[in-house]
């Protein structure tokens, strides 16, 4: 079904460059021999050489990972479980519990978040870092649960107990392994999404629990070295890496 | 039916139970918050005292007060609202064409025609956002480029950055994958013979998208509006970073209330409008979007 | 999938473990030389691990807001004095701290801490006019007066290319002393004229900016920046070490300024006082210290450090003022919540119009 439209064709090709330019200057940058990301001076390594020395950036880096795979984890089987419920039943409360969080600006989980903690007296940090990501991360794994709940067929699993299975067994060898594509794709946006969140982090990080975007975010608004490109970068190749490998793992994975 | 009920309630509890505690009720906080006062030193004053074997509350509605005081609130609130439509109808006119492409052209290519959509998605959003400021600033090729057209043509030179300008573009270009899959999921499904049909019946190529594509595409343009439209609301890096003396948002009050200024309460009030605000654009949609399914 | 991050994430993890602990410190961007921070981390044995804020404000709300754990924090003097009330900062042990003796007499025991209980000098700032003197000259504008800032006549000749500090609290002092009254003066009326003033002069302005703007003056895109003395030491050095064909240059405007006069202390739920007492102690030997002012540009109250300061620096009356420069400056006091509501008010308005 292809239709030729070269007015079509130009506007897309347009805004794919209006996607990517961005990220190629940045790129570039990342290896200019100059501390002001002005003209374009030489070649060099240097600034990811300094990167891999600055500490402060790599703990980040282990605070975004660890908070990351908490969170998707705790996120996933909350998801899953929530968008089954969806799906298999009316509810009234949960569907709209879960799609609160994700039609909401991020800031205002942020500072609600916030007051709650400070409420609790419990101090900033890790844990109230992953407990915030894993709110905000139930939601996407649902939705993306209860799309290929709807797309599995029914009779599969009615014909399973009317030949005796158990309903956990109905649930282990039928539902859960025609349902993996969508919990894989769930756990991986959780994933991406705490590890790219600034927004609620800014608000409920504490002490010693800078991650990533936080870190950046400090770089980003006083400017002072080109490392920020090389981290951008770094962080660029990694997430490229992670699609590959789960679009060759889970070929079904990222198209729902 | 007694066992179904406990499968329910396995199922159903769990994070019911997480979203109670970690959401709603640190909304309702939030909402208790807009009524206290602020403490001396920032956060917040104890709401009851016991003086004399009375008890007190110490609750206030000045926070309310202050935000009908003067029109800045409000004219924040349209200024951020207008903000959002502008960056929403952008997303639309790039994101459209773009997700009309992709839904329409050869089934194999589909995939990695929206994987790129989605990639640069995932490289961090303030990545995304530091790179327009490197494009932006004035001896960046962009602005060097513009002013060096402008030279020609007898103009004086401009600067893009710290500008509505630069904050419109940052927004478009962050929330442009928001409008893209929603609509693309929405066209892909289109059934090719209907526009067949009408090519056969004699219409021409933009009567066939105007009376079949985009009607049938409503939805999907919805859904990617309320995606892009919400979230944008509720930005305060951007402005932060990009924005010029005038360049703020509702968020950013918001942010320097929680932040700098340490009024919670306050900070509270605004938020719960927000808050509001939201909820209002997503019944909003909701319903001219099921009127538009019908 | 599960493996392969759970090894990346041992991977990442594990050099972070270290002998001697770590010291959580809270300062302010850029205000440590990064040599002091290597020097220190071989005497303990143990890893310096800092967080960095742009705005007293900033400090504040962290710390208010449950920012439990950071073991050193380095406020200014009122801010000192809020954490004072707020029954929020160990008492020093002044066995710990030996090298309290090079702090300079004229430093210690001030209002805010009369007798030194919670906190020792660290360095001092001036809040002044940093400017790309090629351009200047070329315009023939005198930096050296408020008015570079906010008189709309001067201010048509660098419209865009000015950048003023995104903090009510210093941009207001700016404005009143432009208009020769107190920095603390509290008064509505005189606030609410100085509105005007920053309002009048806002057009002209590129953008509120309290971080970057070192490296926008480094650059050439802005060519004046109101912002700390030490961000501006490090502006001119960027400019020079870069090679550009125009120099950056600072000065304290006629009608005087913010001094402000920044602190160590330890909050009360530090977890490892000791190795706090012992970075105190550090900081406070001559050479560290002198670090601070030849490496960051800070100004430097300790006597000892005298020696080390190089004598390019020392001359610089808006690092080190001399008695008639000093008797320009004044310090911020802290605010009361009815007098930060004020000015939240004024500021936000500022903002939005």
């Amino acid at each position: 079904m292809t239709r030729k439209n070269r007015l079509l064709k130009l506007v897309a090709l347009g805004a794919y460059l209006f996607l990517y330019l961005p990220l190629f200057i940045v790129i570039v940058y990342s290896f200019n021999d100059s501390k002001l990301n002005a003209e374009w001076v030489g070649f060099t390594f240097k600034w990811y050489d300094k990167l891999f020395q600055n500490r402060e950036m790599l703990s980040a880096a282990a605070n975004s990972l660890i908070i990351a795979t908490v969170s998707a984890a705790v996120a996933t089987v909350l998801g899953t479980l929530a968008g089954m419920a969806m799906h298999q039943y009316r509810l009234k409360l949960l569907p709209g519990l879960v799609l609160a969080p994700i039609a909401m600006p991020d800031i205002l989980m942020g500072v609600s978040l916030l007051l709650f903690f400070i409420m609790l007296n419990m101090s900033l940090g890790l844990i109230s870092i992953t407990l915030a990501h894993i709110t905000f991360c139930i939601g996407f794994v649902a939705l993306s649960v209860q799309a290929r709940m709807t797309a599995i067929d029914r009779s599969l699993t009615e014909a399973a107990r009317d030949l005796g299975a158990t309903p956990w067994q109905c649930f282990r060898k039928i539902t859960l392994p025609l349902l993996a594509p969508g919990i894989i794709a769930g756990a991986l946006m959780a994933f991406t999404l705490s590890i790219d969140d600034f927004v609620i982090t800014f608000f409920v990080a504490g002490v010693g629990s800078s991650t990533l975007p936080l870190q950046i975010y400090s770089m980003v608004k006083i400017a002072v070295t080109p490392e920020v490109n090389a981290i951008s970068t770094l962080l660029m190749v990694l997430t490229l890496i992670l699609i590959t490998l789960t679009a060759r793992l889970y070929p079904g994975a990222l198209r729902s | 039916m007694q066992q179904k009920s406990w499968q329910q309630r396995l199922l159903t509890l769990p994070p019911m139970g997480y979203l109670l505690i970690f959401f709603a009720i640190p909304t309702l906080i939030m909402l208790f918050a807009s009524f206290r006062y602020t403490g001396e030193y920032g956060g917040l004053a104890p709401w009851y005292s016991i003086e004399n074997g009375t008890l007190a509350f110490d609750l206030t509605l000045e926070n309310w007060q202050r935000l009908f005081e003067t029109d800045i609130y409000l004219r924040l609130f349209f200024k951020s609202i207008g903000y959002a439509l502008v960056t929403t109808l952008l997303c639309i006119l790039l994101g459209y064409p773009l997700a009309l492409m992709i839904a329409r052209s050869q089934k194999k290519h589909r995939d990695l025609l929206l994987l790129l959509v989605i990639l640069p998605f995932w490289s961090n959003f303030l990545v995304r956002i530091y790179a327009w400021m490197i494009i932006f600033s004035p001896n960046g090729a962009l602005t060097q480029m513009i002013n060096s057209l402008r030279d020609l043509l007898g103009l004086a030179p401009i600067s893009i950055m710290y500008s509505a300008t630069a904050v419109i573009t940052c927004l478009v270009y962050v929330h442009l994958p928001f409008m893209v899959l929603p609509l693309y999921a929405n066209l892909e499904k289109h059934n090719p013979a209907l526009l067949d049909a009408a090519q056969d019946l004699g219409a021409n190529r933009w009567r066939r998208f105007w009376r079949i594509t985009w009607p049938l595409s409503l939805s999907g343009v919805y859904a990617g509006s309320i995606l892009v439209f919400i979230p944008v609301l509720g930005m305060f890096a951007i402005p932060d970073l990009l924005g010029g003396t005038d360049g703020i948002m509702i968020a950013n009050v918001i942010k320097q209330q929680f932040v700098e200024s340490r009024d919670w309460p306050f900070g509270s009030v605004l938020s719960m409008v927000l808050t509001a605000t939201a909820v209002l654009v997503v019944l909003l949609g909701a319903k001219i979007g099921q009127q538009g399914a019908r | 999938m599960k493996k392969l991050l759970a090894s990346v994430v041992l991977m990442a993890a594990t050099p972070l473990a270290i002998a001697g602990g770590q010291l959580h410190l809270f300062n302010w961007n850029d205000y440590i030389a990064e040599e002091t921070v290597t020097a220190f981390e071989k005497s303990c044995d143990c890893q310096l691990v800092q967080d960095y804020y742009s705005s007293t404000e900033e400090m504040m709300a962290k710390l208010l807001a449950g920012a439990s754990g950071y073991d050193v924090v380095v406020p200014t003097q009122n801010a000192v004095q809020a954490l004072i009330k707020q029954d929020f900062l160990q008492a020093l042990d002044k066995a710990q701290l030996s090298n309290l003796k090079n702090s300079d007499p004229g430093f210690l025991k001030r209002s805010y801490d009369p007798q030194n209980t919670y906190s020792v000098p660290y360095a001092f700032t001036t809040t002044l006019v940093g400017y790309n003197e090629k351009r200047l000259s070329e315009l023939g504008i005198n930096p050296g007066n408020w008015s570079i800032i906010f008189d709309p006549a001067v201010l048509e000749k660098i419209r865009g290319k000015v950048t003023v500090m995104d903090d009510a609290e210093e941009l207001f002092a700016a404005a009143l002393k432009y208009l020769g009254y107190s920095i603390n003066d509290q008064d509505e009326k005189h606030l609410r004229e100085a509105q005007k003033v920053i309002m009048k002069a806002k057009p002209y302005w590129a953008a509120f900016n309290s971080s970057s703007y070192i490296k926008e003056l480094t650059v050439g895109n802005i060519w004046v920046a109101h912002g700390y003395s030490s961000d501006m030491v490090q502006a001119r050095a960027d400019a020079e070490a870069a090679a550009r064909d125009f120099t950056i240059n600072f000065v304290l405007p006629e009608q005087g300024a913010v001094l402000a006069l920044d602190n160590m202390v330890i909050p009360k739920d530090s977890k490892n006082k000791t190795l706090a007492h012992q970075f105190i102690n550090f900081m406070l030997d001559g050479k560290n210290a002198a670090a601070l002012t030849n490496e960051i540009g800070a100004g430097n109250p300790n006597k000892a450090a005298a020696e080390f300061i190089d004598a390019e620096i020392k001359k610089q009356t808006a690092i080190f003022p001399d008695a008639a420069t000093l008797a320009r400056l004044e310090t911020i006091e802290a605010t009361s919540a009815k007098q930060r509501r004020l000015l939240n008010k004024l500021w936000t308005e500022i903002k939005i119009k």
